[in-house]
């Protein structure tokens, strides 16, 4: 990041690479399209891009990165909302799910439980559980305390796994 | 898209900016910036205007020690703001109700302990009047930390510019007001309750309007 701040293209492609794949799962959460999302992750490496010198180094630099996109994805829902415009849902490629929640249910079926999640439980489940963020991290990220998105995580996580017996159950 | 994966669109947009940039400075640098304002402020209002002429009757603690620390904490707020202007370094939502909460209260009971102290040279006979022009010193005494804020703020990134806009206009209150405690004569409850902590509000409420122009300006 810092090669990237004096001016490296190379460090800026490192980055980009670096952050693609997790930053579009992210995007995904959010709008649940995969080209609005690939749409939206070209915008929010433009944001950084202009706020590059906001990032202060020796701070981490994925909750620098994940807030910009964050940033990005709501002020797209914003505008979509006073538009009342609507998308086709569509499920994300690229979308792993972590091997403990696969022992528990396949993963086209624990997507579609994690869409039916409230967002603010599902943002943090998936930055937590599926990319692998810390509390603290995540917490930066959302704005709020490591011990509320512990929380919010603990929840999600709970009911994602209620609902994945209930559809047990049924079948 | 090229074969390290980036976009050509984003590759030509990047290249045509790729000047190296110079990092923000750390949050303290910058408060400390806004904190020689106020300062400045504080001390050209106090040269310039007499002190409040029951000022003998209140102790030191609650004179002086009442507008250090009303500067303190207008500067924490000051502090909290220029945060939110790195993303992902912002705070906890519940530290800043606590702190804008704070801020209220630190103004409230400043005036609450000189009522009790001091209890006012006069009474008022047009309470309003003597209130607006409170809170319109108040308000002016403001506006060159709270511009700097903003400014320093619109410099970065603000993920949450009505929060940051909120809590730069409380803490450029706080400061103003810790000049006008010094000055104002009139220590009556209501008047210190509805006018200057009245002044905190509408100050913070103005921030947040200037953080919903620049999140507008943003959109377009």
């Amino acid at each position: 990041m810092v090669g990237y701040q004096g001016g490296s293209m190379e460090d800026f492609t490192a980055l980009y690479q670096a952050l693609e794949k997790p930053l579009l799962r992210y995007l995904w959460t959010f709008v649940r399209n995969a080209t609005v999302a690939e749409d939206l992750l070209q915008e929010a490496f433009l944001q950084i891009h202009r706020a590059r010198h906001t990032y202060m180094p020796p701070r981490p630099v994925k909750p620098w990165v994940y807030a910009i996109t964050r940033h990005v994805a709501l002020m797209y829902l914003r505008s979509q909302r006073r538009r009342r415009e609507s998308l086709a849902e569509q499920d994300l490629p690229e979308v792993p799910v972590p091997p403990a929640m696969e022992r528990i249910a396949d993963r086209a079926t624990v997507m579609r439980l994690l869409r039916e999640l409230p967002r603010a439980g599902q943002e943090v489940l998936v930055l937590h559980h599926l990319l692998g963020l810390s509390f603290d991290e995540v917490g930066q990220i959302v704005g709020v305390t490591a011990g509320t998105a512990k929380v919010r995580a603990h929840r999600a996580l709970k009911r994602l796994r209620q609902a994945i017996e209930e559809e047990g159950g049924r079948a | 898209v090229s074969r390290d994966g980036l976009p050509a669109e984003l590759r030509r947009r990047i290249e045509a900016d790729l000047e190296p940039v110079r990092p923000l400075p750390p949050v303290w640098r910058r408060t400390l910036l806004v904190a020689v304002v106020a300062v400045a402020v504080f001390a050209v209002m106090l040269a310039l205007i007499p002190l409040r002429a029951d000022m003998a009757t209140i102790p030191l603690w609650l004179s002086w020690g009442g507008s250090a620390l009303q500067l303190l904490v207008g500067l924490l707020l000051i502090g909290l703001a220029l945060r939110e202007g790195v993303p992902g370094a912002g705070s906890a939502a519940g530290v800043i109700a606590g702190v804008a909460t704070l801020a209220v209260l630190t103004q409230a009971l400043v005036g609450f302990a000189t009522w009790r102290m001091a209890p006012g040279t006069e009474p008022i006979d047009r309470p309003v009047h003597v209130g607006m022009r409170c809170l319109e010193h108040d308000a002016l005494l403001a506006i060159p930390a709270l511009l700097i804020t903003l400014a320093l703020l619109w410099r970065a990134l603000p993920v949450r510019p009505q929060t940051a806009g909120l809590l730069g206009g409380g803490g450029a209150a706080l400061t103003a007001d810790a000049v006008t405690h010094l000055l104002c004569p009139v220590s009556d409850l209501q008047h210190v309750l509805v006018w200057h902590c009245g002044a905190v509000v509408f100050l913070m409420l103005l921030g947040w309007i200037g953080g919903t122009i620049w999140c507008l300006r943003g959109r377009r």
